[in-house]
């Protein structure tokens, strides 16, 4: 069991020492019974901090924001900032660390063990209660949550209402950690890579056909980018400031700058923007999940990002996120790698 | 070209039969008719093509009617140019079909209002208004709120509001309560011909306990929300938004889903070189994206969360205020319930309120 108390003096007693400079994690949310992000700074504060099947998030997005913010404001890496990590999110950090993009020693990462579980998948509860709103989400057990309604408590099997990557986990438990909560308990309640048998035996028509009509209803809101930690950069292909203006820049140099990818929300730039974002993350993405939670419009895009993930586990034997000291996927070469796929 | 929404007190009242509804949609070829529909595990407008799948047992849909007639993009003109010759320029000004959109929320519709205001009060914008006019609204009111995040009642607005609505229905026992205030509306009813009885005395009384019933619904209230925009006006500066911003992802979910967000961006989408050959696009684009305001010299004045998601709260409640005399949120709940990270218009709102220096 992850003791919450002791997650939490743990966190006061690193604020208190002023070991790092706050602490991210998760506290209730203030209109739904999701737990939301919580940026704490204060001893007293750490007791706001909770820990339950709601915890969805991967805060490691907001290691980044705060390099940016650092990198803008011509600041150098202050005290380290502590991270809550479940398992996913702590190899999101070693991915970030592989990329040299963090410093080890300016994360304190607070691993939290899912113990075998994992974390909720709202839409999955939502049509397992059948109406009825949850108001509150706690572990029972190693296969169970209970659910709090307002026509009383719902025992909910995980297996039922497990977000599909808590499913897929092999190891729901931060490997790399400055402390950890919890027992290491082995995950892989199905077989890895599992979420992708439909869609590698359809036939290539039917696959054309569902992902035209997925992503025909992508309103380019981008929240699957932006809560992406590995869409980290500084400027992207399908942001409007993708071009650099000096004092020579003419107006009609401006008017006239190359867009990759229109704005337009129709067929053929949302397929850019998605298969751009899936190719960029090939043997990077840790699989957390993020983009897919937070679509408004649930277009599986977690599909894409594990079909690339599943690639590079193939050709190059390769798992992001498993070993700080293992060189990216992208940033290194073997002589035993495949180059079939070299023109 | 703009028809004004005018609320009718002479409404038209008639009783409609539950079980006459699909009857009722099927007499309206004449018209596309939107239904609420579960496509991907959410509820959404979609045009049907057979009245078997009206129905009006639904929850709140991911987007509010806003899309139909302001839609996500829009070709304004395209251009042409041969090497040498005179551009060719033709506007595009939508012609759709005329619709009817069944199951509108009171929220939703009074969205409408609103974006009524901003593409009519300075400049009368034609894509808006061809697309708008030929559409009918038919309000479902919410007997029950559909969502735990809904604050209609909070921002002024009830769930049986008329605001916005051609048509007004209202589940009773067996049967919709039918209130039609526009012409257009009447017409769509009229259509129904048979369908309808004359509403009674007796329907009215169990109409008035439904509306009645509907107002006890406990929502999440907003304090002091006259008293709002003076005191964001004070705000601006404070750091109140550094600490309620801090987990915005930057992405556009609130602002995209929002009924009565209206903002967009212009782009020439050129197809060919030689001849010159494109479009002129407008699509909707949000001041939560962090090159919203970049200026073309590299500047940004709103350089972060903090200024991003007081431009938000403020347009809501303060700006819009001060513009139109009335707050630009209908507390559909949508941005806070659709929020990755649980940012919380209503928590900003109250917070604001009680914040002091």
């Amino acid at each position: 069991m992850v003791n919450l108390e002791d997650l939490k003096s743990h966190v006061a007693r690193l604020l208190e020492k002023g070991e790092v400079s706050y602490v991210l994690g998760f506290q209730k949310g203030t209109a739904t019974f999701m737990a939301v992000p919580a940026f704490i700074a204060e001893a007293e504060d750490a007791g706001d901090l909770v820990w339950d099947p709601t915890c969805v998030h991967n805060l490691s997005l907001y290691l980044t924001a705060e390099r940016k913010i650092q990198a803008t404001k011509k600041q150098t890496a202050g005290k380290p900032i502590g991270i809550v990590c479940k398992g996913c999110d702590s190899r999101s950090v070693v991915v970030l660390l592989q990329e040299s993009y963090l410093k080890r020693e300016n994360v304190h990462i607070i691993g939290v063990s899912c113990e075998g579980n994992g974390v909720l998948d709202e839409k999955k509860l939502k049509r397992f209660l059948k109406g009825k709103t949850p108001l509150n989400a706690e572990f029972d057990g190693a296969d169970h949550y209970l659910i709090a309604t307002r026509d009383g408590d719902v025992k909910v099997p995980a297996k039922e209402v497990l977000a599909d990557r808590c499913l897929e986990c092999k190891d729901p438990f931060p490997a790399e950690n400055n402390v950890v909560f919890g027992e290491r308990v082995s995950g892989g309640r199905l077989p890895p890579f599992t979420s992708l048998d439909a869609m590698e035996a359809a036939a290539v028509g039917d696959k054309w056909n569902f992902w035209k009509e997925k992503l025909d209803s992508c309103l380019r809101c981008y929240a699957c980018r932006s809560v992406c930690p590995m869409c980290y950069c500084e400027e992207c292909v399908v942001d409007s400031i993708t071009f650099m203006v000096t004092p020579t820049t003419s107006p009609d140099q401006k008017a006239n700058r190359v867009r990759w990818i229109e704005r337009s929300n129709s067929t053929s730039e949302n397929f850019g923007y998605h298969l751009v974002r899936a190719i960029h993350l090939a043997g990077r993405c840790i699989d957390c999940g993020e983009c897919e939670r937070v679509c408004p419009v649930h277009i599986p895009v977690r599909l894409l990002n594990k079909k690339m993930e599943k690639e590079a586990f193939n050709m190059f034997s390769y798992e992001p996120g498993r070993d700080v000291n293992q060189p990216s996927l992208v940033s290194s070469f073997r002589d035993e790698d495949p180059d079939g796929h070299i023109l | 070209m703009k028809t004004p929404t005018v609320t009718f007190y002479n409404a038209m009242e008639k009783i409609l039969k539950k079980a006459s509804l699909q009857e009722w949609v099927a007499k309206l070829d004449s018209h596309d008719v939107y239904m609420p529909a579960f496509v991907d595990d959410n509820w959404n407008y979609v045009v049907i093509d057979d009245a078997k799948a009206a129905g009006l047992d639904f929850a709140k849909t991911i987007h509010s009617p806003k899309n139909i007639v302001f839609p996500q993009r829009e070709v304004m003109f395209t251009f042409e140019q041969e090497k040498g010759g005179a551009p060719v320029i033709a506007q595009t000004i939508p012609d759709p079909r005329p619709f009817v959109v069944f199951g509108v929320r009171s929220c939703d519709a009074k969205g409408l209002t609103l974006t009524d205001i901003v593409f009519s009060k300075e400049y009368e914008d034609p894509y808006y208004w061809a697309r708008r006019n030929k559409g009918v609204f038919v309000g479902l009111s919410c007997n029950e709120p559909p969502d735990r995040t809904c604050f209609c009642v909070s921002t002024g607005g009830s769930p049986h509001g008329e605001d916005g609505l051609d048509i007004q229905m209202t589940e009773l026992a067996d049967s919709y309560y039918v209130k039609s205030f526009t012409d257009k509306g009447k017409r769509i009813v009229e259509l129904g011909g048979s369908l309808f009885s004359a509403a009674a005395a007796k329907d009215k009384n169990e109409l008035e306990k439904v509306h009645a019933a509907s107002m006890t619904h406990q929502q999440r209230p907003i304090n002091n929300l006259a008293g709002a925009p003076a005191k964001l006006k004070d705000m601006f500066t404070a750091p109140f938004w550094d600490e309620k911003s801090k987990a915005c992802i930057q992405c556009g979910i609130c602002t995209f889903l929002c009924p009565t967000c209206h903002c967009f961006d212009m782009n020439d989408e050129v197809s060919s070189s030689a001849p010159l050959k494109g479009e002129r696009v407008r699509t909707w684009d949000t001041c939560q994206f962090p090159d919203f305001t970049m200026h073309s010299s590299g500047h940004n004045p709103r350089p972060d969360n903090a200024s991003r998601l007081r431009q938000r709260v403020c347009h809501k409640f303060q700006y819009f205020f001060e513009n139109h005399g009335v707050h630009q949120c209908t507390g559909c709940g949508r941005c806070v319930a659709k929020c990755p990270v649980g940012i919380d218009i209503v928590a900003a709102v109250n917070g604001a309120n009680d914040y002091a220096e």
